[in-house]
């Protein structure tokens, strides 16, 4: 289920509320996973969900009991969660590059990837990782594991919760009016950084696509509108995510920070996917040595954590191409830059440049087409540098276009938290924000009635 | 205070709209959209995505929630088209853009393919029906070449070309829907008819009147905009005339009551229909027109039936040329190929099997 859906928000989400706050607190975390559970199902039909739920949930005891054997079942436990997200995300990619390289034919399996699957596996993992330090003790109640693995706002693109991180709050957690409201803001602003912003830059996007005659701009609104698509579209989900966890009283931590107004890649890192980002640092740097055994090491292991991390988003070769483009930027930085890319405009300017073409390579998986893309984008592939349909396309979406600038800053949060402190404007403004609030939701709603352009771009990794 | 007035807003909206969607009475037409809405499902493999289309289609106020967010795109977005329609004083026009040279040479071959059919003594003839974007102002709106793509036609078909886009402009189409003015159409139809050597025969028409036709770019364009006035020409002459239809039978000139149905224009010939024979018994010549067309044809039509004896009209659209070729005589009869510039620009979209 979409939580950009009306089946979602104007049929599942309020029963699921009513159930939940009728329901005496410690039956709460029950209709918590049965609500998770019908949101899964509902578009899924593969129970790996299920299955890797409960193995982990036992090896976490095998773990948290074990003496000698801990460090053996840990392993044994990582290692099946990166079968099945290697038999379901990664095997068909290994056969094409195998068959190619050793040119023989396979067969391709037939495989349809479990939604959710690359989210769910990261946090079980996780957990596994955090028992076996001795972060936290492993959960004896399978159905309250399952309650955490299965939480309907963070199950199907993330942000990767960890078990530490809400262990607390699955047993014991408050759910107050003043979250309530904070949450309904976080859902709705998501909601309209999705619905308002991501779909319809996607829409001038694919427009731009299908173009009767290409032009330089052309490529260079293409690739800015990769970035503020992708951007919005996933930042929007963590938001409704967030913003949902506060409904029923969970604090999940930000995964975005307005990357887009970063000063260099290795802040724009610090800003984006937060909770990928600290996954890959706290369960594959740190542990391979991070920058403690010398620098060819450091950047040996940056190296591993940019191939992952662009792994991560996709079996295709493209983006693992977009983790070694971020590694090269990155090694640059540490060993050059650093010190050049403070706050000043040229900075943001040079993280904005290279974020953009990055996009580009994430969202062609040829890479033939990139090269091409790039050629384009650069002048130098033949083309007139505009034409009357490029100034009408973007005529035509100018408007979205500022508007999604505007919020890819923290401009509107700045003057929002400015006003609605301001002694003389407090009360009009408090009018001002309901207001804009409700109008927002009415605006979303009426174009989720009104559009079918809705798939998220996060549910594909 | 503002925390709760947020948040009972929120639940009031969330319950309030899901609530009033289950209460209220599920509609089976949307006559705003022009098309049947989606029931409640059986449960079946597809029952999770025939659900959501349900709840979608049967959500309260859905046609106010459209209007919105046509509202909100064209003037808070300053949307130039909105879903590929412009909405320009009213009048609304359905984007046909960018120019597709293969699907318009194609259809040319198409065309060439039915006239090599043909005996050499039938005089052909084409007339090429510009859709409305083709008055658009082209420094302000994105618009297909129309001179392209009339050359390209106009160099690859093998029959004589009759131009009426001089004796058209905007005022005689509908402004909601896409199609042309039955009312404005006695000049296209006396220069169609003087080129295929048939002299002007006068006839007395009677304008018969409807109030409230919403075409079919109203749906499209989500707006509250004023309906047409549909008229219809009529004459004595038409008593005598029979329209035999492949699938309805007989039928009259005019469908009445087709006035109040989805689409008001299929009051002209009854609508989309693979082959009418319309017969004027007025005349016993035994002359014989025969019209491959589009829907434009249906309400120019009427005011060819004075002009001969038998009519045949062939929607290549509903049925395959082989099929229709067994049925029509192409011996002795004038020929006329009448295509509007959408169906030009889409002619996979016409059975012809080359």
């Amino acid at each position: 289920m979409l939580f950009s859906s009306i089946t979602f928000i104007y049929y599942f989400l309020p029963i699921t509320i009513f159930l939940y706050f009728v329901t005496p607190k410690k039956y709460r975390n029950i209709i918590l996973l049965i609500s998770s559970l019908i949101f899964y199902f509902y578009g899924e039909r593969s129970p790996l969900l299920i299955i890797a739920c409960i193995l982990n949930y036992f090896f976490g005891l095998l773990i948290d009991k074990g003496k000698d054997n801990r460090k053996l079942f840990l392993s044994l436990g990582i290692i099946l969660n990166l079968c099945l997200i290697g038999y379901y995300k990664y095997a068909n990619f290994f056969l094409e590059n195998f068959s190619k390289v050793l040119n023989i034919d396979m067969k391709y399996l037939s495989i349809i990837l479990p939604l959710g699957i690359s989210f769910f596996t990261f946090q079980n993992i996780s957990y596994l990782i955090d028992v076996y330090r001795k972060e936290v003790k492993a959960q004896k109640n399978i159905l309250q594991y399952a309650t955490y693995i299965t939480f309907f706002p963070q199950l199907i693109a993330g942000p990767i919760v960890r078990y530490k991180d809400v262990n607390e709050q699955l047993k014991n957690r408050k759910e107050s009016f003043d979250n309530f409201a904070q949450g309904v803001k976080r859902f709705i602003i998501g909601l309209s950084k999705k619905v308002i912003i991501a779909n319809t830059i996607g829409e001038f996007c694919n427009i731009l696509g299908q173009a009767q005659e290409k032009t330089v701009l052309i490529y260079i609104l293409q690739a800015i509108g990769y970035t503020l698509q992708i951007y919005f579209d996933f930042s929007g989900y963590s938001d409704m995510a967030i913003g949902m966890g506060l409904f029923f009283g969970f604090k999940f931590k930000e995964n975005f920070n307005y990357p887009l107004i970063a000063n260099s890649i290795t802040d724009f890192w610090r800003r984006w996917h937060i909770s990928l980002s600290s996954f890959f640092r706290d369960y594959v740097y740190i542990p391979l040595g991070g920058n403690r055994k010398g620098i060819l090491r450091q950047i040996l292991n940056i190296l591993i954590v940019w191939c992952l991390t662009g792994f991560w988003h996709g079996a295709n070769w493209n983006f693992i191409l977009w983790g070694l483009y971020f590694f090269v930027f990155l090694i640059i930085e540490k060993l050059f830059l650093k010190k050049y890319l403070k706050n000043g405009i040229i900075s943001h300017i040079y993280t904005l440049i290279v974020v953009i073409f990055s996009f580009v390579i994430f969202n062609i998986e040829k890479l033939s087409e990139i090269g091409i893309f790039f050629k384009n984008m650069l002048g130098f592939g033949n083309l007139k540098f505009i034409n009357f349909e490029t100034i009408y396309y973007l005529k035509n979406y100018v408007v979205i276009i500022i508007l999604a600038i505007i919020c890819s800053t923290p401009l509107i949060k700045n003057i929002v938290e400015k006003l609605s402190t301001h002694k003389r404007f407090k009360n009009i403004f408090c009018f001002i924000e309901v207001s804009g609030y409700i109008c927002l939701l009415l605006i979303c709603t009426s174009s989720l009635i009104s559009n079918s352009f809705n798939p998220f771009i996060y549910f594909r990794f | 205070m503002k925390n709760k007035i947020i948040t009972i807003l929120f639940i009031i909206i969330i319950f309030g709209f899901g609530f009033m969607g289950i209460i209220f009475k599920d509609k089976e037409v949307s006559i705003f959209e022009r098309r049947k809405l989606a029931s409640f499902p059986i449960f079946n493999r597809d029952f999770t995505e025939n659900l959501d289309a349900y709840l979608l289609d049967q959500f309260a106020f859905r046609n106010e929630f459209i209007n919105f967010n046509s509202i909100i795109n064209r003037k808070v977005l300053n949307k130039i088209d909105n879903k590929d329609v412009y909405v320009i004083e009213d009048n609304i026009y359905e984007k046909n853009y960018p120019l597709n040279k293969e699907k318009v040479l194609k259809f040319a071959e198409k065309t060439n393919y039915i006239i090599s059919k043909c005996k050499e003594e039938n005089r052909i003839y084409y007339s090429i029906i510009p859709d409305k974007a083709y008055f658009l102002d082209e420094n302000k709106y994105l618009k297909l070449d129309y001179n392209q793509l009339y050359n390209l036609v106009n160099n690859n078909v093998n029959a004589k070309y009759i131009d009426i886009t001089n004796d058209l402009n905007i005022e005689d189409y509908y402004r909601t829907d896409i199609h042309w003015k039955q009312e404005n159409l006695q000049k296209v139809s006396k220069i169609i008819m003087e080129n295929i050597d048939q002299k002007y025969k006068y006839e007395n028409y009677k304008e018969k009147e409807y109030n409230n036709f919403y075409g079919a770019s109203y749906s499209k364009a989500g707006l509250k905009i004023e309906p047409d006035k549909l008229k219809y020409l009529y004459s004595n002459g038409f008593e005598n005339v029979e329209v035999k239809h492949l699938e309805y039978g007989y039928k009259k000139v005019y469908d009445e009551e087709k006035l109040e149905a989805v689409d008001s224009y299929d009051v002209f010939l009854s609508g989309p229909s693979s082959y009418i024979e319309i017969t004027n018994n007025n005349l016993n010549d035994n002359s014989t027109l025969i019209i491959f067309r589009d829907s434009f044809a249906s309400s120019i039509v009427p005011l060819f039936i004075p002009y001969y004896n038998n009519i045949i009209l062939i929607d290549l659209r509903y049925i395959d040329f082989e099929l229709v070729a067994e049925k029509i005589d192409l011996n002795n009869s004038d020929i006329l190929f009448l295509y509007s510039t959408l169906i030009i620009n889409n002619s996979d979209i016409l059975k012809v099997r080359i």
